[in-house]
């Protein structure tokens, strides 16, 4: 099977790539894992998206619908059901492939897209101590168990993490009858959007607990209760502060991690803070033709975000079919002690193309007002003030491309003022 | 009326079964819990010891080195996986130098059968990121890796096959002596008669041995262990098991290269009381980070996928204790199996056969030591995957991306002679959520496949034990 | 006095109700209609979903078609749990109509084809 672009994943992410890459003259195929296209948009039930892409109030699926048309409308063709095994690169990429349908097989394409989304962060991974009975399960999982399949996964249950999926199951298992007990945060603030603060936690009364975490889970073969403890600001454990709760479940709900794991035969330059590849302002990573976009590149607060730069990243991607990449030469952007990650990571400043380059980034911690400096060779290029910085927002500066001069790295400074 | 009923269907009691299925007995293993190798078997370092530190002369020493050259035949007949890694002792200073010397001396003893000293720079190029602080290493070349419940699985599958029976969920609660013959009550108020009685019952061995015996010969001491599993990716990182030198508290924290490309870090050793908490905590975490930063650097901690505690059953007999009982003539204790239990394990079984219980009659000659090939699936070339697709289309459908685990691999786990219906019993014999994402992506359709192959509601399928469903209830029902 | 966090913006300011019904804390006047809807008549969009008799998708997520009084949520959820959708719909379509009287429809936020299997 052959393809000028292969789109992997057929999400939100894979969509919009897919949609803005079509009808320029190349072919474009997308592969998508599940039964069916839209990604964790169909069980994302809740409303809150499309605000910037659609100007309306639209809930996860009703986001992807929108997609999916736009997909139909240009006649993308899509694999459903096809798990991506492998890539390997040699003059053009070589995507091995399974499913039922065709078996083991391979398509061939000059450019690829990761638009592969994310996987929760797990129990193991953050050493929450304890017992290990059933009972423990990440919030995604326990969302899709209620929302796709219909099936409460406990009664009392108790949720780590105030990320915005955890709020988000708080208030939809107590909808469904379930008790939810309080949400632990290991943060002096909440990391989700305040409203959902508002909506999940204070509409029901369920009680948040910052700057606490899990320190115990006991309950040989069925979860039986938990103990949280208060740490102070090096996260470390304050003792005598035990609170302890009666619960048959516990919903994790510690962080996303970018899924990038395809790639046994590919030595991909990765980012150690977003966890993913490293790119450029046209989301190439440093192999040639190799894009990534959406949650898979960086994990985003809006849906209507990952649109935004999947578009981008399939512009790019057919500019690049149009005429390869040879001979990039790239600059590095750093950061300053404010600025937890940059995407892009790298500037091509022989291959511009585009008229500003976006840049987006987070903060460390809350800044109430500050000014953010994009600089090169001490010179300020771009700034911008901004007010309300939080980490769990993502922030965003332009830079016009003309204003980039030389090879020398630039700088993203975010001061407090 | 039974020959034998074995007590627990660990690593070791699966193995005395498949040794006395070569005799015409009437033979019957009693699992309390819900599963195959829940307790210790499921909880350890999964090391194929080379019999190194024993102490020259005892049972330990003496049935690891035998359980080690076993393994081979395990192996060849039931298909089980052997990773032949090797290890390296590591030695830091002078003084650990000499205790290197005394390690090889009492290894030629305990009759290992290749071992030699290297010096820190011929050992670091053979394994680079060995800690800088090495000056000398044991290489013990006859270690191996294996995957200690699939040992189990295919030692009870294998006896089955040649006639044991098998009963789960089935606890002892009382042992009678009564005329002839014993009693054994189990949870259902079930009794059941036979002529001997084997306890392989692991950290309950002085509970079991106590419902016959007033004076029982040891007492277990529970002594916990907390790991690490690192996920496959890291694998390259290291070839070969490295140790520490032993201390009394016992081989120490260790790096163990796994079968499917993961490294275990650990174990810790804490004494408790309790019999059954197998809860880390964040000492061991730290502990373990501490101590295994001596035998390897850079350790790739930030690829930790999980962190998992067991039991050792600990004994104060401080050898494995494989006797009759002396007062009820036809009771065989063995206890105090903790490492090298897995090494020793095939060779406790024809130990406590051959030299201990001692059959009077001949073996059978239709005894079939061979189990079917059981081969992952991602090991296959890409021929023979296609082969297997044509045979199956269900090979196509990767329901593990993780660990690429197929449709066909969780329903032969499910129909199996020794399957299970649990989400745990599948990833203990397909893997299926033992990689990076845990189970987060795959349990969903692990969950369907189970309850579409066993006729069960979703809400009906457990995690592990009999009680333990996943899923609460239907929403929007009456 | 009430305490109320607002969430029209990213400040999210701390609004102060007193007995009067009178608001403080709010830096912009958007904050201040959205205190007083929030002590007069609280109201909310439900999101949730509804059950279907195609067991390819059990479950067709549906939403209010505009805010409903927040003391009504349990009653509008036991309500739409007693439902079951039987036959194909299309995105939007009203799967209950002016629900415990309030004018205000659930309608499905996706749409369900019987005949896929």
């Amino acid at each position: 099977m052959k393809t000028h672009l292969l789109v992997i994943g057929g999400g939100a992410a894979g969509m919009a790539a897919a949609v803005s890459a079509a009808n320029k003259g190349f072919d474009v195929l997308v592969v998508e894992r599940d039964r069916e296209l839209g990604g964790i948009l169909n069980q994302c039930i809740h409303n809150g998206f499309g605000l910037k892409e659609f100007k309306e109030e639209l809930t996860g699926p009703e986001y992807a619908d929108r997609f999916m048309n736009q997909l139909n409308e240009h006649k993308i063709p899509y694999l459903l059901s096809t798990t991506v095994l492998d890539i390997v690169r040699k003059d053009h990429f070589t995507i091995k492939c399974s499913s039922v349908e065709k078996g083991l097989f391979e398509i061939e394409a000059n450019a690829v897209i990761l638009s592969t989304g994310c996987y929760e962060r797990t129990r193991g991974a953050i050493l929450l101590p304890g017992e290990r009975p059933k009972g423990i399960m990440t919030a995604g999982s326990a969302q899709r168990y209620l929302n796709k399949d219909g099936y409460l996964v406990g009664r009392n249950v108790f949720i780590l993490g105030s990320g915005d999926i955890g709020l988000i199951m708080a208030r939809r298992m107590t909808l469904e009858g379930a008790n939810v007990l309080g949400v632990a945060e290991i943060m002096p603030f909440s990391n989700g959007l305040t409203r959902n603060v508002v909506q999940c936690l204070h509409d029901f009364n369920i009680p948040l607990y910052l700057s606490h975490t899990v320190t115990d889970i006991r309950g040989k073969e069925r979860l039986e209760g938990i103990t949280i403890q208060e740490v102070n600001e090096k996260f470390q454990v304050i003792p005598n502060t035990e609170k302890s709760f009666e619960v048959d479940t516990l919903l994790l709900s510690v962080g996303l991690i970018p899924d990038v794991t395809l790639f046994d035969s590919l030595t991909l330059e990765i980012d150690p803070i977003t966890k993913s590849v490293v790119v450029d302002q046209n989301y190439e990573t440093n192999i040639p033709g190799l894009f990534a976009c959406g949650n898979s590149l960086h994990v985003h607060d809006l849906v209507d975000e990952v649109s935004n730069e999947s578009k981008k990243a399939g512009e790019a991607a057919v500019r690049y079919l149009m005429h390869d990449h040879k001979n990039k030469h790239t600059l590095i952007i750093e950061k300053n002690e404010n600025v937890r990650y940059v995407v892009p990571q790298t500037i091509a400043y022989n291959q511009l193309e585009v008229e500003h380059i976006e840049l987006s980034f987070r903060v460390t911690k809350k800044i109430s007002s500050a000014i953010i400096n994009v600089m090169q060779d001490g010179e300020i290029i771009q700034t911008k003030k901004a007010r309300y910085l939080v980490p769990a927002e993502m922030l965003r500066i332009a830079i016009p491309k003309d204003k980039i001069t030389g090879i020398s790295s630039l700088v993203l400074a975010v001061k407090e003022v | 009326m039974y020959d034998f009923i074995i007590i627990g269907a660990g690593i070791i009691g699966t193995n005395i079964a498949r040794e006395l299925s070569k005799y015409p007995f009437k033979t019957l293993v009693l699992e309390k819990e819900n599963d195959v190798a829940n307790h210790q078997t499921v909880a350890n370092s999964a090391i194929v010891h080379a019999g190194h530190d024993p102490i020259e002369g005892s049972l330990k020493a003496i049935l690891c080195v035998k359980g080690n050259a076993l393994y081979e035949e395990l192996e060849h007949e039931l298909s089980i996986p052997l990773l032949r890694t090797g290890a390296f002792v590591l030695a830091h200073n002078d003084e650990e130098e000499q205790m290197l010397r005394d390690l090889k001396v009492r290894a030629d003893h305990n009759g290992v059968p290749t071992s030699t000293i290297l010096d820190g720079h011929t050992a670091r190029k053979l394994e680079p990121n060995m800690s800088d602080s090495v000056t000398q290493v044991l290489s013990l070349p006859t270690t191996k890796v294996t995957y200690p419940w699939e040992v189990a699985f295919a030692c009870l599958e294998n006896a089955m096959k040649n006639g044991v029976e098998f009963r789960k969920n089935q606890e002892v609660t009382n042992i009678k002596w009564v005329k002839d013959r014993f009693v054994v009550e189990t949870n259902f108020k079930e009794t059941i008669e036979t002529k001997h009685v084997i306890s392989a019952s692991g950290i309950f061995s002085d509970q079991i041995a106590h419902m016959l015996e007033k004076d029982v010969p040891y007492t277990i001491k529970p002594r916990r262990g907390e790991y690490y599993v690192l996920d496959r990716r890291v694998k390259g990182y290291l070839e070969r098991v490295l140790y520490p030198l032993p201390t009394s508290k016992g081989k120490g924290v260790l790096l163990v290269p796994q079968v499917h490309g993961n490294i275990l870090v650990g174990p810790t050793s804490v004494d408790q009381l309790d019999k059954v908490r197998t809860t880390t905590t964040p000492d061991g975490m730290k502990q373990i980070k501490e101590d295994a930063a001596r035998l390897a650097k850079n350790i790739p901690f930030d690829k930790t996928i999980r962190t998992f505690a067991g039991i050792r059953a600990g004994s104060t007999y401080k050898d494995f204790f494989i006797q009759e009982s002396k007062e009820f003539k036809g009771f065989y204790h063995v206890a105090g199996i903790d490492s090298p239990g897995l090494t020793a394990a095939p060779a406790i079984a024809r130990y406590l056969v051959d030299e201990v219980i001692q059959p009077n009659v001949e073996k059978k000659e239709n005894f079939d030591p061979f189990r079917e090939e059981k081969i992952f699936f991602y090991t296959l070339s890409e021929d023979e995957q296609k082969k297997k697709i044509k045979e199956n289309p269900l090979y196509g459908n990767i329901v593990c991306k993780c660990e690429k685990i197929t449709e066909v691999e969780i329903m032969e786990a499910i129909h199996s002679p020794l399957g299970s219906d649990t989400i745990k019993g599948i990833k203990k014999r397909a893997r299926a959520g033992s990689g990076l994402c845990q189970g987060g992506y795959c349990e969903n359709t692990v969950l369907k496949i189970i309850a579409r192959e066993t006729g069960q509601s979703l809400d009906q399928i457990n995690y592990y034990g009999k009680d333990t469903p996943i899923l609460l209830k239907e929403t929007k029902v009456k | 006095m009430k305490e109320l966090i607002c969430i029209v913006c990213p400040v999210g300011c701390h609004l102060h109700v007193d007995d009067q019904k009178n608001i403080t804390g709010n830096q912009c006047p958007r904050g201040l209609k959205y205190g007083l809807e929030e002590i007069t008549h609280p109201s909310r969009i439900i999101t949730t979903t509804v059950k279907t008799s195609n067991p390819m998708m059990p479950r067709l997520p549906v939403k209010t078609s505009s805010p409903i009084p927040k003391e009504l949520m349990f009653e509008i959820m036991d309500r739409i749990g007693a439902e079951i959708v039987t036959k194909s719909v299309k995105m939007n379509e009203i799967i209950i109509e002016n629900i415990l009287d309030t004018k205000v429809d659930i309608i499905a936020t996706r749409s369900l084809n019987m005949l896929e299997s």
